[in-house]
């Protein structure tokens, strides 16, 4: 409980309306700005990006010269080539490097890896070689590979390295429920939306406010120091919050975020890193990914989630322009899929994948890892892309860099791994 | 252990006219490749185990202690007629009913403080022990619910995953696999739901959704509420999740055959019968374990499979360090690779339709000369001996000779089951749940003794709580912070309210931050007031309290007059006084009281909670997020619209004018409504279904049980109402 007082101790938050009964606190708001609360001093925030289902790591971002990938994937497989037998059209992939190409669903990523802010790790993965995405998820969330009774998730581990005061949005998860990775001792908030970070009377702000007047006095009075502590929290986000009106949020710099609940996760992930809330860390979900049927290519399933990726991606990093030292983002996957296609157009669950990380910070331009040729006996297990890097290498660099959390046997206990130069030195 | 139809007849392979490439090719089969959408379901015929029957064959269930003893006899306390200690910790009666109520059922209900101090105390709760109570009604409401029955093997015919839908329709050729993920959305979705209706399968969903339903539904209204909230607190400890689709679909039938049955009776039961669920099984990989020097061993999975075989450790290890021992109760890391040696070879018995081809081997041998080469076949268990490591095993100093077969797995978990640190381990885990945060050791050390001493009779160890000084202290008083279950049903009881629809209480039971059948880890939610309250799950839990009393919670129907005898309050402060002694039974209210009363004072209160109620709707301020949880609320409103807001407040307390069919109507003209509602919030497939929501639609039908109570309650009344449910000492058990 100690790393909560600070927040207290802030303290000093005007009255923001709400315990002023008869002035609705929507009034306070501005058409859509948002304004720094001015409490915390901007820091550094992670945001980490779960890729539910298993991100073929091979579509995504493809080994352009690799000879036994096309025969592999007779209808899945795209190339560079303009005007290549399965498109027609012209040239799907984006050449980054000569020897990879970008899905041309995620061309909002290319101007970021020409500028070097965009990395990828390929052939990324976990040590344990289970392919259920329950438990591969598992692994990577609690970031123990090899032992499923850990009961804390990694980000919040790392949240309690973090060592100095904290807010209550500290670690803000934009999911309905909370998530793996956060699962443990520091305190966390999981929230669908933040407009639900208030207190609510259908279309009746007035009785909202004074239930809210009377809930305030109640726990200020909680015998409970937990219940009383935490109140106090809750109403001083409350009133920080009611800066923040999600519904008129003008991104900055042109930036569009999709109509998706991706997209409206780092949206809001945004306005509460403007508005210096204390958040550290966010974690939101992008899904779609278990491609096992008709997975197509240019467009079609995987397309449609890899487009959703890059450019709520992009769009929170062009709004972000002012802050983009403070932000790195880090995708994650449970696993990659087959090198060989299946039966009905699509790719079952393999073994390593590729993931994206995005900031000032990063040793980007780089597709880092390490991928072989993708012959049958450099396969794991005859089949599948083998993990050549350790997710918890890339995980702890990130930390390590961006946070300034160093302290590997907390955060991966049992792993003694090398990091691989991911981020700048 | 009587009960476990154990087989005596060892393990050697070696008996003559059993054709050994057989047991082979079971051993083959008996492990299916568990991906998401390839989804090779297994498994086994059992008999239902009805709602209060004995379940056969799950073995531990039925022990020489009979679950339900027929008299008073096996407790010594109360044939010697012992009372609980609750006086000389300066408890009066009624003070010590309310905590026992607080503490061993989901909340009292109206009056039942007195009810309780009429029956007596202790009798109460023995009669809790025995779990005997008729529980007719209950049973009347989850009459509708034609999942609840069916076995395992019923349940993974009928309730499909998307993936398996899918993977079923194409084969039939009745969807092209071009055509998945392609073209006309609609048309597919149409094609896919008429290919359920003649298949006769129903979405996975609609398994959860029943499932869901039945918990909040028991822990409502069941009689026996101590059975509940122990079925409550050993699936917590056993815990499996729903997000594992290798487990899910059994999952039901875990609760209702494994822990139900067993929550009151020994801790080795217990322990036995999860170690041979599928629920389990599937959940932490045993299923998939294989000893090294059988046939199995090391060989990677098909095409598409995930498990390369082998020694799986995941159970071994939780089931020592969670689910016995605890971590610091002294095994190694070696013991657990042991302890997973002992237990390969235990699986599940093939069923369904992937299983096909194992289970007709299996039936082509016959149950004579499964037993005969050592199979052991209980339910939906199976002991495969081909996949068991057979070699010498020690175990915390225990050696298990080579040849141990199926049970050595037994005599294990029963030395685990039986160990000191077990005792200390589970008697604290049950003092955390019963008496405080952190409990005191005096305590512990009472519990783990009852624990060693009476065979770890569940039972003996909550008599131990309830006898002890320690229980009754004014530390141990409300000191614990109630689960959001806890608190949703907790209010639902003391309002005295019917549920017609239960699932939107679960809406708002994960809003607030339990997800339940969802935790995904094997610690199970964790047990204490840090974890539940934290920012965003406290202002949740005020909206709770506000949304349920203004019955903006569709489903759910009360009268707050009802529930005061359709006594008047004569002003709001007696209104507040009232309702929360009605609430909060034999609390201390004075501070909350004090708090609330100058607000509701406001001389503008009335006229703000009037606008409130005249204005549904008029302003959509971005206050509210809910809207998709409000629908009928606004109709609620306008019906009460035409209450005279100059009235003074406390002429606004009666109830007798507000009472409006048009309510009533409103409601039920809802209905289809918030059932798109319920649907769009219905529980998640888990990460990668293919098949999204549009598939399910015909079977939203709530079972309605009775009609919503006619009853509007007063805005001014309901939202002190919803204050007092919202409030931290509400919060507190």
């Amino acid at each position: 409980m100690a790393t909560r007082r600070g927040f207290l101790k802030a303290g000093g938050l005007a009255l923001f309306g709400i315990s002023i009964g008869g002035v609705p606190g929507f009034v306070a708001r501005a058409a859509g700005s948002v304004k720094s609360t001015g409490l915390y001093k901007k820091g550094k925030v992670l945001i980490c990006i779960f890729q539910r289902g298993a991100m073929d790591g091979l579509m995504a971002v493809t080994p352009l010269t690799d000879p036994y990938l096309q025969a592999a994937r007779p209808t899945l497989f795209m190339s560079a080539a303009k005007n290549s037998t399965n498109s027609p059209k012209g040239s799907p992939l984006i050449d980054l490097d000569g020897r990879f190409g970008l899905h041309p669903a995620m061309k909002s990523f290319e101007p970021l890896f020409r500028d070097k802010r965009l990395a990828i790790v390929h052939g990324i993965g976990s040590p344990n070689n289970t392919r259920s995405h329950f438990d591969a998820q598992d692994y990577m969330e609690s970031g123990t590979p090899f032992s499923k009774g850990t009961p804390s998730g990694w980000l919040n581990r790392a949240i309690g390295l973090l060592g100095h005061d904290a807010s209550p949005f500290r670690a803000v998860s934009l999911t309905p429920s909370m998530p793996r990775s956060f699962y443990g001792d520091n305190p966390t908030v999981a929230i669908g939306d933040l407009q639900d970070f208030a207190i609510q009377m259908k279309g009746n702000p007035l009785a909202a406010n004074m239930a809210a007047r009377s809930f305030e006095d109640l726990y200020d009075q909680a015998s409970s120091d937990l219940l009383k502590d935490t109140g106090k929290e809750s109403f001083d986000a409350v009133k920080m919050l009611q800066k923040m009106d999600t519904h008129n949020y003008r991104p900055e710099n042109g930036a569009v975020y999709p109509f998706s609940p991706l997209g409206n996760a780092l949206k809001q992930i945004a306005q509460l890193i403007k508005m210096d809330v204390g958040l550290e860390v966010a974690f939101a979900e992008s899904t779609g990914w278990d491609t096992h049927f008709n997975q197509g290519t240019e467009s079609g399933v995987f397309a449609r989630s890899a487009s959703d990726l890059s450019n709520s991606m992009a769009a929170f990093w062009a709004d972000m322009e002012a802050f983009q030292d403070s932000v790195t983002v880090m995708t994650m996957t449970e696993f990659g899929r087959t090198v060989k296609q299946n039966g009905t157009g699509g790719t079952d669950h393999g073994r390593g994948s590729c993931n994206f990380i995005l900031g000032n910070g990063v040793n980007g331009g780089i597709v880092h890892g390490e991928l072989r040729e993708l012959a049958v006996e450099n396969l794991e297990d005859g089949r599948d892309l083998p993990v050549t890097t350790d997710f918890r290498s890339v995980f702890s660099e990130v930390a390590d860099r961006h946070l300034q959390i160093s302290d590997d046997t907390v955060l991966f206990p049992g792993w003694q791994g090398k990091k691989i130069g991911t981020m700048r030195s | 252990m009587a009960g476990m139809t154990t087989n005596k007849t060892g393990v050697t392979m070696n008996k003559p006219g059993v054709n050994r490439s057989l047991f082979k090719r079971i051993g083959k089969l008996a492990v299916w490749p568990v991906c998401m959408v390839c989804v090779l379901s297994s498994f086994l015929a059992k008999e239902k185990g009805g709602e209060t029957g004995h379940p056969p064959g799950l073995g531990g269930t039925t022990d020489d202690h009979a679950l339900r003893p027929a008299g008073y006899d096996g407790y010594g306390a109360e044939a010697s007629g012992a009372l609980f200690p609750y006086k000389a910790a300066g408890l009066t009666e009624r003070q010590a009913a309310a905590h026992l109520l607080d503490r061993f059922t989901f909340g009292a209900t109206p009056g039942q403080v007195g009810e309780v101090v009429k029956e007596g105390l202790e009798k109460w709760f023995y009669q809790q022990l025995r779990a005997d109570n008729p529980d007719d009604s209950l049973h009347q409401l989850l009459s509708g619910y034609d999942a609840l029955s069916l076995s395992n093997e019923e349940i993974i015919k009928t309730f499909l995953k998307g993936g398996q839908v899918l993977r079923m329709a194409v084969r039939d050729g009745l969807i092209d696999k071009d055509s998945v993920d392609k073209g006309d959305k609609k048309q597919y979705r149409a094609q896919l739901e008429d290919y359920m209706r003649q298949k006769g399968i129903k979405p996975e969903k609609e398994l959860f959704r029943q499932f869901v339903n039945q918990k909040i539904l028991r822990a409502a209204y069941t009689q026996n509420q101590l059975q509940e909230v122990l079925t409550d607190f050993w699936f917590n400890h056993f815990n499996v999740s729903i997000t594992k689709n290798d487990c899910s679909q059994f999952i039901p039938a875990y609760e209702r055959d494994v822990i139900r049955p067993n929550a009151l009776g020994r801790f080795e039961g217990l322990l036995l019968a999860t170690a041979k669920s599928p629920a389990m099984l599937f959940y932490l990989d045993n299923f998939s374990s294989t000893g090294r020097n059988t046939n199995f061993a090391g060989k990677p999975f098909g095409n598409g499979g995930k498990q390369g075989q082998g020694l799986n450790e995941n159970y071994a290890r939780e089931v020592m360090e969670l689910h016995t021992l605890g971590v610091d109760g002294g095994y190694s890391q070696t013991d657990v690779t042991q302890v997973a040696r002992v237990l390969t070879g235990w699986t599940v018995y093939p069923m369904g339709e992937y299983g096909n081809g194992a289970r007709k081997l299996v039936e082509t041998m016959g149950e004579d000369r499964l037993k005969l080469g050592g199979f052991v076949h209980e339910g939906d268990f199976l002991f495969a001996p081909n996949r068991h490591d057979n070699g010498e095993k020690t175990i915390m100093g225990k050696t298990f000779s080579a040849g141990g077969g199926y049970e050595e797995g037994v005599d294990l978990l029963k030395m685990l089951a039986h160990h000191p640190s077990t005792a200390k381990f589970i008697a604290r885990k049950i003092a955390v749940r019963f008496v405080g945060d952190d409990p005191p050791q005096s305590l512990v050390d009472k519990m783990a003794k009852t624990f060693m001493d009476k065979d770890g009779d569940i039972r003996q160890v909550l008599l131990t709580i309830v006898g002890s000084r320690e229980f009754w202290s004014r530390e141990a008083l409300r000191e614990k912070i109630k689960s959001p279950f806890e608190l949703a049903i907790s209010s639902v009881r003391g309002l005295g309210a019917s549920i017609t629809m239960p699932y939107p209480l679960y809406t708002w039971i994960t809003k607030m931050g339990q997800k339940i059948y969802y935790y995904q880890a094997p610690t199970g939610f964790p047990d204490k007031g840090q974890y539940w309250i934290n920012t965003g799950s406290l202002l949740s839990r005020m909206n709770f309290g506000l949304a349920l009393a203004s019955g903006r919670i569709p489903g759910i129907a009360f009268s707050l007059a009802a529930l005061n005898n359709h006594h008047e309050p004569e002003s709001t402060g007696a209104a507040l006084v009232t309702y929360c002694r009605l609430l909060m039974p034999e609390r201390d209210l004075t501070a909350t009281i004090r708090r609330l009363t100058p607000l509701l004072n406001d001389p503008a209160l009335e006229k703000k909670v009037g606008d409130a109620s005249g204005k549904s709707g008029a302003s959509g301020t971005g206050q509210d997020g809910l809207a998709t949880q409000n629908i009928g609320a606004d109709q609620n409103m306008e019906a009460t619209k035409g209450m005279d807001a100059s009235r003074n407040a406390g002429a606004a307390l009666g109830m007798d004018g507000m009472q409006n069919r048009q309510t009533a109507q409103n409601r039920q003209r809802q209905d289809p409504q918030t059932r798109r509602s319920l649907q769009r919030n219905g529980p998640d497939q888990g990460p990668g279904s293919e098949l999204g929501d549009g598939t399910m639609m015909e079977y939203e039908k709530e079972p309605l049980v009775q009609p919503a109570t006619a009853v509007s309650n007063s805005p001014l009344l309901s939202q002190v109402v919803g204050i007092i449910i919202g409030s931290p000492e509400f919060q507190r058990r």
